[in-house]
């Protein structure tokens, strides 16, 4: 998204005449992105779709106070990441419900004649869903929505050189994974 | 760089499905949602001024309350104290008159005593007790006891006592 379509949509949020349609402009743009985001964090569909809400309900209510210091992409992601903390820490089985969401997916595939290449996604997603979760959301910002470590460390508050440990740690970490799961 | 070819052929499409239309209808629910969210929070707001308000006021009224009766138990105290001062009062005055008395008791004790140094009676307790209560029984008892005893110094003296002593009835003798 362009500085200028971002700037827009800003001044549009702040207008309360335009307010609603540059939400929804906003949405249009940002929903599917930040919903991926989520979703690979938490796995199950209904979690997601809750927390996407929340973190647009956030951006409706809250958006005179954002200054345009950052990105809304980076504001985006920031209040998306710590939705979903705060839904970790809230259900603490939620990594028990993560894992049966993936195994029976792995089920589905098992039984159908499914592309190998499917297979191997949710064995890797199953691999990620092993990482602490730090490494988690630090390797999916990375390799999913090929953020760079400068973004990623403005959403998480965390130097570059910290984030590059983290994704080293859990590269290595999903590799010896999927080795012993072959 | 060799992260990024890390792992290059499992690719980065995600296992996970979505259901169908999902991303066309989540936009306008959001809206919906995030404006009567915002409508809950502003009642919300408004119940707690409203409420803020009505404390305020109550304690306003309380504090009025308080600041008007903390005056009152300074009068009554006064009373109190005033009624409590009258009392105490009636209850000094007996005791002055008693005061008063206890001289002229004491005045009439010393006769007595002087008397009875003269010429010795029986100084039984039964009868110094009940001499405090009824001197004038004892006063007389002594005096016709000692009086044939008496010698003239003694006489004269208690005349000059007699005079003196305003307290002696003399309707005794």
């Amino acid at each position: 998204m362009s500085e200028t379509s971002d700037a827009l949509i800003l001044s549009m949020l702040k207008d309360p005449v335009r307010r609603d349609k540059g939400f929804l402009q906003l949405m249009d743009t940002y929903k599917e992105p930040v919903y991926w985001h989520i979703r690979r964090l938490v796995v199950s569909h209904e979690d997601a779709e809750d927390i996407l809400q929340e973190t647009f309900i956030n951006v409706y209510r809250f958006s005179d106070s954002f200054k345009g210091e950052s990105r809304i992409f980076t504001w985006l992601y920031r209040i998306a990441t710590n939705e979903c903390t705060r839904h970790f820490r809230k259900n603490k089985k939620w990594l028990n419900n993560a894992v049966k969401i993936t195994e029976q997916i792995a089920g589905e595939f098992s039984g159908n004649d499914t592309e190998q290449g499917d297979a191997v996604l949710l064995k890797f997603q199953q691999a990620i869903l092993q990482l602490p979760e730090k490494q988690r959301i630090v390797f999916n910002m990375h390799y999913f929505d090929d953020l760079s470590y400068e973004d990623i460390g403005q959403v998480l508050n965390s130097s570059v050189n910290t984030l590059k440990t983290n994704y080293h740690y859990a590269s290595e970490k999903i590799k010896q994974y999927l080795i012993e799961h072959a | 760089m060799k992260e990024d070819t890390e792992f290059e052929n499992i690719g980065r499409n995600s296992p996970y499905k979505v259901p169908e239309g999902f991303f066309e209808k989540i936009s306008e629910r959001t809206l919906l949602k995030a404006k009567q969210r915002e409508q809950k929070h502003r009642k919300i707001i408004l119940t707690l001024q409203t409420f803020a308000v009505a404390a305020s006021f109550f304690a306003i009224a309380l504090l009025g309350y308080f600041m008007s009766e903390s005056g009152k138990p300074e009068e009554k105290q006064i009373v109190q104290t005033k009624q409590i001062e009258e009392k105490s009062n009636e209850t000094r005055q007996p005791e002055k008159k008693q005061t008063i008395q206890q001289p002229a008791k004491t005045d009439q004790q010393i006769a007595i005593a002087e008397i009875t140094k003269v010429a010795p009676v029986k100084t039984d307790a039964k009868e110094t007790v009940p001499a405090k209560t009824e001197p004038k029984e004892i006063i007389t008892e002594n005096l016709t006891d000692v009086l044939p005893e008496l010698s003239d110094d003694d006489l004269l003296q208690l005349a000059a006592m007699y005079k003196s002593d305003l307290i002696i009835d003399e309707s005794q003798n």
